[in-house]
């Protein structure tokens, strides 16, 4: 990001010491009461950079060195949202290049992921960009372009929250096929890497059930569509027995083609178990795989999912169901105790109706 | 659990002094809560409340003081009223602002929340509220999806946002600033498969907004949402949700397969707690991890050896409260919390006195 350097090279000059400023009178902010909430000690930078900020917006100016101060400010705040927006009305005063702009703010993203302005500016940006009949950028080229930097934001914290909003924002906002067809080719790659990742599980669900299946799928299509989902979460299952993120992913497809959880219990059996070393069959069941040798068994999100399942069947399987909430309860989920059994006395008292 | 630590007492005196030096002045490094004071004001005023020690350490004139900056922080425009997190952008609070200027030193709905709580909690009067003007304010905010943004003008719309405004509302007893079908079709879209709600629609299930997606659905006029708010179906998969929320180390984490985090132990503790499910909890095991959060110097971090702030001090706080670990010495010992505005009860009744019932 460019900046004045002063001629000791002490950093860069002041506002109030830059010649070409001397027309803006700054104002300093005002002080009431003697004794505010937590005021701050600001740096000087600051002080002098937010006095010329309130000068410039009393005037109005939308002009280039209004570009120069909001991006000192926001690099000293970036959650200094009224000079986010005062450079957005600049830019568009201006008819400056956005796209100069947006690639001065991407090390900015980058490290400062956790700010709502950031990603907010960006949305401003690319919507500008793209809209009307004659767009200044092709929709597609800078969806698939922004699409590939959001990739490499997420190379650097893989469940930055404000990031995966705003690719699912982007996704939705363009919503054009080619762009959905290339997400479910990352999300598996983002799993090979780390199959808890569960902002990349929930993307897959956006992906696949949520947002993007208006863009793909035909009714026709949903069963196959659940059916390759199911057999694809089962294979991660196998791999990690023990992964939150995945059985609820297995839980969400089954609520989303309305098909009961006991369809999967022969699948999450045996991870309900501790292995027993004759076990080792060598049928390779490719609907229903089977946990490693070297799993840790059981899976407490296998006994839950199997409880339930057999609890939502009711009838005689509330006893099953029951069998297992005490061994959650009393011995492998011990923190969640009371949740099981109120779930015991809940699934027996609907019995008895 | 059984393989429990023994509860080290919760060091009031610590936070007390932690929060006492960040209401007196924070350092340079603070500066990216400039615009967002209010807030940090709130923190520090609701854990003195909490612990029960605002009015014997500090004194009178304080009080009155930091009632009086925030008041400075209430602004009218052609949006309606309401507060500012700071005097970030105010050049003068006497002069009409110059041309476009109020467009960029507008209330904030975030803020405007959290000032009318701290002010409550200072026992002000709010006889200074403007209440028409925040009803005007609320309306400005609300987007077309029914989502709520900070600011009237533009910026980013989330559940947050929308927790706020039916807070607000809640709190005038007003809800005309509302379009109630759409706001509450807005907070059913955040739901997501794994049954807590996101931040927006189609968002990862988050503790935070879990929270603001419940206590609004229950602060709303019972004919807005259909009773109960939230169908069994839901209640009962948003309440397994939660409850998985709770890590080995007793912590929630905000989302699953995250590590625990104090601030989560107020979200999805007070989730559960709206829900009817509170008892549910290890209160035990969340009460260890937080005293791990505390820091020896006072204050509590998001994390046994972080660093704290008035936030994360706050919301450890209000997660005691609301779920009080049984068998703890006295020092644990908490005021009973109203978990839908996030404040005492007592505050919330003062509230209710100057606010709700005085037409």
């Amino acid at each position: 990001m460019s900046h004045v350097e002063s001629d000791e090279d002490t950093g860069p000059l002041l506002f109030c010491e830059r010649p070409d400023w001397t027309d803006v009178t700054p104002i300093p902010q005002y002080e009431g009461v003697s004794n505010p909430i937590a005021p701050i000690f600001y740096t000087p930078e600051y002080k002098d950079a937010t006095d010329y900020f309130r000068g410039i917006v009393k005037t109005g100016e939308t002009s280039e060195r209004v570009l120069e101060l909001t991006e000192e400010i926001i690099k000293m705040n970036p959650a200094h949202y009224s000079a986010w927006q005062y450079r957005y009305r600049t830019l568009l005063a201006l008819n400056a290049p956005l796209h100069s702009e947006l690639r001065l703010m991407d090390d900015f993203a980058v490290n400062n992921m956790k700010t709502y302005q950031v990603w907010h500016h960006r949305r401003l940006l690319i919507t500008h960009l793209t809209a009307g009949s004659v767009p200044a950028a092709d929709p597609f080229d800078t969806a698939q372009a922004e699409l590939e930097f959001i990739a490499r934001v997420l190379d650097v914290d893989t469940k930055n929250y404000h990031t995966w909003s705003y690719r699912q924002w982007l996704l939705a906002h363009f919503d054009d096929p080619a762009l959905w067809l290339g997400e479910l080719p990352y999300v598996d790659d983002l799993l090979q890497e780390d199959v808890r990742n569960n902002s990349a599980w929930h993307h897959r669900y956006f992906v696949v059930f949520g947002r993007g299946s208006r863009a793909q799928a035909t009714p026709a299509e949903g069963a196959e569509v659940s059916q390759r989902e199911t057999r694809y979460v089962k294979g991660k299952i196998a791999l990690a027995p023990n992964n939150a993120s995945a059985w609820n992913y297995l839980r969400g497809i089954l609520e989303f083609a309305k098909t009961p959880f006991s369809s999967q219990a022969e699948f999450a059996q045996p991870y309900t178990v501790r292995r027993a070393p004759w076990d080792d069959d060598d049928v390779i069941d490719l609907d229903n795989p089977k946990p490693s040798s070297d799993a840790d068994l059981p899976s407490v999100s296998a006994m839950d999912f199997l409880a339930e399942a057999y609890g939502r069947d009711g009838g005689e399987s509330v006893t099953k169901a029951v069998d297992l909430w005490k061994a959650l309860a009393n011995q492998h989920d011990t923190m969640r105790k009371k949740y099981w059994d109120f779930r015991i006395k809940e699934a027996l008292e609907m019995k008895k109706d | 659990m059984s393989e429990l630590s023994p509860l080290p007492p919760l060091n009031r005196s610590g936070h007390v002094g932690h929060c006492k030096r960040f209401l007196n002045g924070l350092p340079a490094g603070a500066i990216e809560s400039d615009a967002s004071r209010v807030a940090i004001g709130f923190y520090c005023l609701g854990s003195l409340d909490l612990l029960g020690l605002l009015e014997t350490k500090t004194k009178p004139e304080e009080r009155e003081s930091w009632a009086a900056w925030i008041w400075e922080q209430q602004i009218a425009c052609k949006y309606g009223t309401g507060f500012k997190g700071s005097s970030y952008m105010t050049i003068d609070i006497h002069a009409p602002l110059p041309g476009e200027y109020a467009e960029y030193d507008t209330p904030n709905l975030i803020m405007t929340y959290t000032s009318i709580l701290s002010l409550a909690i200072l026992r002000d009067d709010l006889s200074k509220l403007d209440k028409r003007g925040l009803v005007q304010f609320i309306r400005s905010c609300q987007r077309e999806d029914g989502s709520f943004s900070a600011l009237p003008n533009g910026g980013e719309a989330d559940l947050r946002c929308v927790y706020c405004a039916f807070a607000i509302s809640s709190m005038l007893d007003d809800w005309s600033g509302i379009d109630l079908d759409r706001a509450v079709a807005y907070i059913r879209r955040c739901e997501d498969y794994e049954g807590g709600y996101g931040q927006q629609p189609a968002g990862e299930a988050l503790g935070g907004t879990t929270y603001c997606a419940l206590a609004s659905l229950k602060l709303a006029p019972p004919s807005a949402v259909g009773q109960p708010p939230v169908e069994p179906k839901h209640r009962d998969r948003t309440i397994h949700w939660l409850l998985h929320c709770q890590s080995a180390d007793g912590g929630f984490s905000g989302r699953t397969n995250k590590i625990s985090d104090a601030c989560y132990c107020f979200w999805c503790g007070a989730s559960l707690a709206i829900l009817g499910a509170g008892d549910l909890v290890d209160s035990a095991a969340l009460a260890v991890f937080l005293s791990q959060c505390q820091f020896n110097f006072g204050g509590v971090a998001k994390a046994p050896d972080a660093r704290p702030d008035p936030y994360h001090t706050y919301m450890a706080l209000a997660a005691t409260a609301v779920l009080p670990p049984p068998n703890a010495d006295e020092s644990w010992s908490l005021p009973k919390l109203d978990m839908l505005w996030n404040s005492t009860k007592e505050t919330a009744m003062w509230l209710r006195k100057h606010v709700t019932e005085k037409a």
